[in-house]
């Protein structure tokens, strides 16, 4: 499962799941310290192992650049 | 140019999703059918690893050839349990100045121990990739017919279910 940052990349050369992000290039799990953010993309990415059903489809996050509220999907129940 | 002027566009770049796009559409496309395995064991029994072309790799190992135009294939091999200090990154061809100051933003491998502490996931793989992408003609030809089947096989051997690649 690839995640990238560039729909165009991933749609000229796909993995057999692919994940698009937009963010900047270099910072496709998002921003240097925000660990709840890169928690949250990371299970994003990993969660579409099994929504993707077909080789070489793309699946948009909906997160944008320094935007948005990322919930901490390793936090318990509070 | 040299390698001052790969940084200078790579900052560019990073900037300017525009050109990004410009740069992609002017790419062939990849030939031939996208192989498929069907994701059939649940995430907290897999094995995953990271697969990144980010030039991420250990201090102390070789760094990245960046003197030669056509780029460099080679792989290699981090440790699942390296720490974001264990880390370095050499590659001209993109602004790293953030995964620099944080590897997790290209190589989460800190946040997918957590993952795993956490029962999320079921272990970390032993072994993770670092390449870096840039690699035309011969080797890009090396790239795909010798690191990728190595890669392949190394995470084969280590029982993974799941790969998660990045790009720099």
């Amino acid at each position: 499962m690839l995640v990238g940052v560039v729909r165009e990349m991933l749609e000229k050369a796909p993995a057999p799941r692919n994940v698009l992000v937009r963010f900047r290039l270099g910072r496709v799990f998002g921003e240097p310290g925000n660990v709840v953010q890169q928690r949250a993309l990371l299970a994003d990415a990993l969660s579409a192992l099994f929504t993707i059903r077909q080789a070489g489809a793309l699946v948009e996050l909906p997160y944008r650049w320094r935007r948005g509220v990322y919930v901490d999907p390793l936090a318990g129940p509070s | 140019m040299g390698r001052r002027w790969n940084q200078v566009l790579s900052w560019i770049y990073a900037r300017v999703p525009a050109l990004s796009r410009r740069y992609a559409a002017r790419m062939d496309a990849v030939r031939g059918a996208v192989p498929w395995s069907p994701a059939r064991v649940p995430l907290e029994r897999a094995a995953v690893a990271l697969v990144t072309l980010a030039g991420v790799h250990l201090r102390g190992q070789e760094p990245f050839d960046m003197a030669r135009p056509a780029g460099d294939a080679s792989f290699r091999v981090i440790p699942g349990t390296a720490s974001p200090a264990d880390l370095a990154i050499t590659h001209d061809y993109y602004d790293h100045s953030a995964a620099d100051r944080d590897p997790n933003v290209v190589f989460p491998l800190a946040r997918l121990q957590e993952f795993a502490a956490a029962g999320r996931i079921g272990r970390v793989a032993p072994r993770h990739v670092g390449a870096m992408g840039h690699a035309t003609g011969v080797e890009e030809r090396r790239l795909v017919g010798e690191s990728a089947p190595a890669i392949a096989r190394l995470l084969a051997a280590d029982g993974v279910d799941y790969v998660v690649l990045s790009p720099g």
